[in-house]
């Protein structure tokens, strides 16, 4: 056993892990936080994505250790129930899922698309989301909800 | 785009309202079955088959029992020796027994403290086997010399739609064109993984899983058990996009006997490879045809022959061929068969369109061979032959035995014949020409619309069908439950997989009752609370569901208006109305009472407040009129000769769901269903191993599916809305249509593109070497 600091969400978290162990499971088991989805565990669905140092990585990725004097941000982290962020409100008024799994990872790289290009195209969209699988086949909404997004964000002055 | 119309007719139906859990799945906070624990739950892990077909003959379990935090395992010797089977023989078997029948077949499972345990345990369980041969292709079982999967037998009988005479039609045609085609098998490949935690108490088990079926998932867990169902409590939870992967599997199971040996709560969550390769899939399939067409461009005879591969634990012997309605019911003389056979593959069974993406895919092929003898434009084709409102229904046997004719015994309760309730593929095939362009862009058989060095663009458009829900298989139902403060909760047993149907069923109630969607909340999981349902499969749940939500509503809003025009309205219950949760008079609004107040206030002749539940007087009603969905999808292409590599450019999906119960939710079905379809057609099949069957793409590094970037942005979804006389408001089932158009669509467009016909994925590999190239 080793002990890891890791900021999460603005939060400080101290905690016991053994040195193998993955950063997807020790955030989503360890600090119950279930928007990291975790699917394909190899990096090649998208489901887990956070954002590190406000870039997306996906979690499954990375072991735990490695995340250490980084600041993470889950979906937890954007916005909650009661106080969604303009990137979740966009997606729920847009229909921009269906079964939900993908959506935090989807939304999360959603924020840093739109923090580095906030006037993508639908195909700059589709491509920057093209590490993400929506098995439902929501895409043409997501690329709706990230546009709406964008408009919503630029009316807010870039938003949070 | 949509041509919408119930928009208008309604207040709740066809409003295109963001799904209820849609805040929960944004924040992340939506808990799937992979989300949940248990005070006091231990961990499962199951040990699986590595050969194709073995016996075990020793299986010693003491070196893993006495590993320290190890509490138990389960081998055949402690599970019933009784057969369990899941709805249209989608899994037929004991949960486990002296056999493997594929590799990944669960042969042991241990209970430990945690999941490193666990694992570690499962290593140390002593296995020895006698290695039996075994057979991996449907055509080499059917033979009499080959390896036997089952004691039934690997060969089913073939399942027969049959009708006229169809040696006599081809006979009479005037052109006969033959065919056949070679499907792989499509994976799920679930977004997200599934968990399963079961907890005895006393002689009570409850499950709680991401299941379609909760309903189902109880009756097999009794049956599994020996045990009466009201000793079984599912509690479905919602899941990644399912497809029909996750309804109930023998994985429940085990974990179910591994909770009663060792009476803790146990749960065995499943890696994305067991997913991938230990659960279920769409299955292996062949097809072979043959179709008649007199001059004047209607068809004579249709004649086909299927094979499916049902792997080892599946026991279909049809699939849901409603492609032989579409293009029977104005057809003389038919002749459809299909044959289920075992193999030591992983268990096959129902996907996403079962039988018509596949099936039905060859009927389109038929359709379009005999296109090319004729000479005829495939949209003019479709729209002579397609099947029209009121016509014969000749796939209705399957839904009610394997006789054309109604048993002695139905002879009262059901008609003799069925008949279509309505089509508007018509229209969707004028309208999605129209919108596609299609006169303009089609420049005939065999011809591109464009070569630009190697690459050679066409355009393709194709049909698809499938039923809406299948109307024997039990008495699918729901009751709606009225509270003291007006607000009510509709039970209805659904599955939660991102077809939002908890959303468009709640409208249907909400529609009925009179009162805001916002009070209405939806109990779709817990089989305690729920009637019986058949779950979300087959497109159950928008029609038959949906007319049981209305009748349950109905139900309520009778009571509601009777103990108001007892006491409170002065009139007859028809002279009175219930809308935004106000009940009044018609004629008179001022004379009103709020839902509330009826609830609360007590009732003179009771001296307490009413009890208002409302449940359907019957089941599903026996009708000789059925609903099916239908879409018309138009593409075009991009063959690049040199690479094999085929491109989507441009995707017009129409779609006839009867009333759109939520629009959007519609165009996420429709277009969701283009993309799996469209990936099947272009990269989706497990790859098996020749001489193991094991599969060798247990995963999204090597099963491909399509990305964003892989379809059309320029999409389009097309609405023509029938009104379905026997649906809810009209409406019908909508997510598996959608799936079947693909397939065709695109192979038709690669043909004009390149003048080949392809099997099913059409890979970089067959294009070139349908060209010749390698």
């Amino acid at each position: 056993m080793i002990k890891l600091k890791l900021m999460v969400n603005d939060n400080r978290h101290e905690l016991e892990i053994e040195p193998h162990e993955i950063l997807s499971d020790v955030l989503q088991k360890k600090l119950g936080l279930t928007g990291v989805r975790i699917s394909c565990g190899k990096g090649e669905c998208g489901a887990c994505t956070i954002l590190l140092d406000g870039k997306p990585v996906p979690a499954c990725m990375m072991l735990a250790m490695q995340a250490e004097g980084k600041e993470i941000l889950t979906i937890e982290g954007l916005g909650n129930y009661d106080n969604l962020h303009p990137i979740q409100e966009a997606f729920v008024e847009e229909h921009g899922f269906q079964c939900g799994f993908c959506t935090p990872g989807v939304i999360l790289s959603t924020k840093n698309l739109l923090e580095t290009n906030p006037n993508s195209s639908p195909s700059e969209i589709a491509m920057s989301l093209s590490g993400h699988i929506c098995r439902c086949g929501a895409y043409p909404k997501i690329i709706k909800s990230v546009q709406k997004a964008a408009e919503k964000l630029e009316k807010n002055n870039g938003g949070k | 785009m949509a041509g919408n119309n119930a928009k208008d007719l309604f207040s709740v139906v066809g409003k295109a309202v963001p799904i209820k859990d849609a805040r929960e799945k944004v924040t992340g906070s939506l808990k799937y079955g992979v989300d949940l624990s248990a005070s006091g739950m231990v961990y499962g892990k199951i040990l699986r088959s590595p050969h194709a077909h073995a016996r075990i003959t020793r299986i010693d379990s003491s070196r893993a029992e006495a590993l320290p935090g190890v509490l138990g395992v389960v081998t055949y010797k402690d599970a019933p020796d009784l057969v369990w089977e899941v709805c249209w023989h989608n899994y037929r078997g004991h949960i486990l027994d002296d056999r493997a029948r594929f590799v990944g077949d669960e042969v042991a499972a241990v209970a430990a403290v945690d999941e490193d345990i666990a694992n570690q345990a499962v290593k140390l369980i002593e296995v020895d086997y006698e290695i039996l041969p075994g057979v991996f292709d449907p055509e080499e079982a059917m033979k009499p010399d080959a390896p036997r999967v089952r004691v039934e037998g690997n060969a089913r009988e073939p399942y027969i739609v049959n009708w006229g005479d169809v040696d006599k039609g081809i006979k009479e045609s005037d052109i006969v064109a033959e065919a056949s085609m070679n499907f792989a098998s499509q994976h799920q490949a679930p977004i997200g993984r599934n968990a399963c935690l079961a907890e005895w108490t006393g002689e009570r088990v409850t499950m709680w899983t991401s299941t379609q079926t909760p309903s189902e998932a109880r009756s097999g867990i009794a049956m599994a058990f020996g045990i009466p169902i009201n000793k079984v409590r599912v509690i479905g939870l919602p899941s990644g996009c399912s497809f029909g992967l996750w309804w109930i599997n023998n994985f429940h199971m085990v974990t179910v006997l591994l909770a009663k040996k060792i009476r803790r709560p146990v749960k065995i969550e499943l890696s994305q490879e067991e997913s991938f390769a230990a659960v279920k899939r769409r299955h292996l399939e062949r097809s072979r045809g043959r179709i008649g067409c007199r001059k004047d461009g209607t068809i004579a005879a249709i004649d086909i022959n299927h094979i499916i591969d049902n792997g080892a634990y599946g026991f279909k012997d049809d699939v849901g061929f409603f492609s032989s309605e579409l293009w029977g019911g104005r057809c003389p003389n038919g002749h459809f068969s299909v044959q289920g056979v075992s193999t030591n593959l992983v268990t096959a069974g129902c996907m996403r369109g079962v039988g018509d993406v596949t099936l039905g895919a060859f009927m389109e092929r038929l359709l379009d061979m005999a296109s090319i003898k004729l000479e005829i434009d495939p949209l003019e084709f479709r729209l002579k032959n397609h099947i029209r409102t009121g016509d014969i229904l000749h796939n209705i046997y399957d839904e009610f035995g394997h006789d054309y004719q109604t048993p002695p015994e139905w002879e009262d309760k059901f008609p003799p014949m069925f008949h279509l309730t309505s089509t508007a593929l018509h229209e969707c095939l004028i309208k999605g020409a129209e919108v596609f362009g299609w006169k303009k862009r089609w420049k005939g058989w065999g011809k591109p619309c464009a070569v630009e060095g190697p690459k050679r663009r066409a355009v393709g458009m194709a049909t698809g069908t499938h039923c809406c829900g299948v109307a024997p298989e039990g008495n699918t139902s729901a009751i709606i439950r009225i509270h003291s403060d007006g607000s009510a909760t509709l039970c209805c047993s659904m599955g939660r997989h991102g077809q939002g149907s908890e959303t468009t069923q709640a409208q249907i109630a909400a529609e009925t009752l009179g009162i805001p969607l916002d009070q209405i909340e939806v109990e779709a999981g817990d089989t305690e609370v729920c009637p019986w349902s058949h779950g979300s499969i087959a497109s159950t749940t928008a029609y038959r569901t949906g007319l049981m939500s209305k009748a349950a509503g109905m139900d309520a809003r009778r009571q509601i208006l009777e103990i108001a025009a007892r006491h409170y309205v002065k009139g007859e219950p028809a002279q009175l109305d219930i809308k935004d949760s106000v009940i009044y008079r018609k004629d008179d609004p001022s004379q009103n009472i709020s839902l509330e107040e009826l609830m609360t206030e007590l009732l003179p002749d009771a001296v307490t407040p009413p009890v208002i539940i409302g449940r359907p007087d019957h089941a599903m009603p026996p009708a000789d009129f059925l609903g099916r969905q239908f879409s018309a999808h138009f593409v075009e292409v991009e063959v690049d000769i040199e690479t094999g590599q085929i491109k989507l450019l441009d995707y017009v999906a129409t779609q006839d769901s009867g009333t759109a119960l939520n629009p959007k939710v519609l165009e996420n079905q429709i277009i969701g269903g283009a993309i799996v379809g469209s990936g099947f057609a272009l990269v989706e099949g497990l790859v098996f191993d020749e001489k193991t069957g094991k599969i060798m793409n247990p995963n999204f590094l090597d099963y491909k599916v399509l990305r964003a970037p892989d379809f059309p942005v320029r999409s389009e979804t097309v609405f023509c809305e029938s009104y379905d006389p026997v649906g809810p408001y009209g409406a019908k089932g909508a997510g598996e249509a959608p799936i079947a158009a693909p397939i065709p669509a695109i192979s038709q467009a690669v043909y004009n593109a390149i003048g080949i016909w392809l099997d099913i994925p059409m890979t970089p590999e067959k294009v070139l070497k349908g060209l010749g190239k390698i």
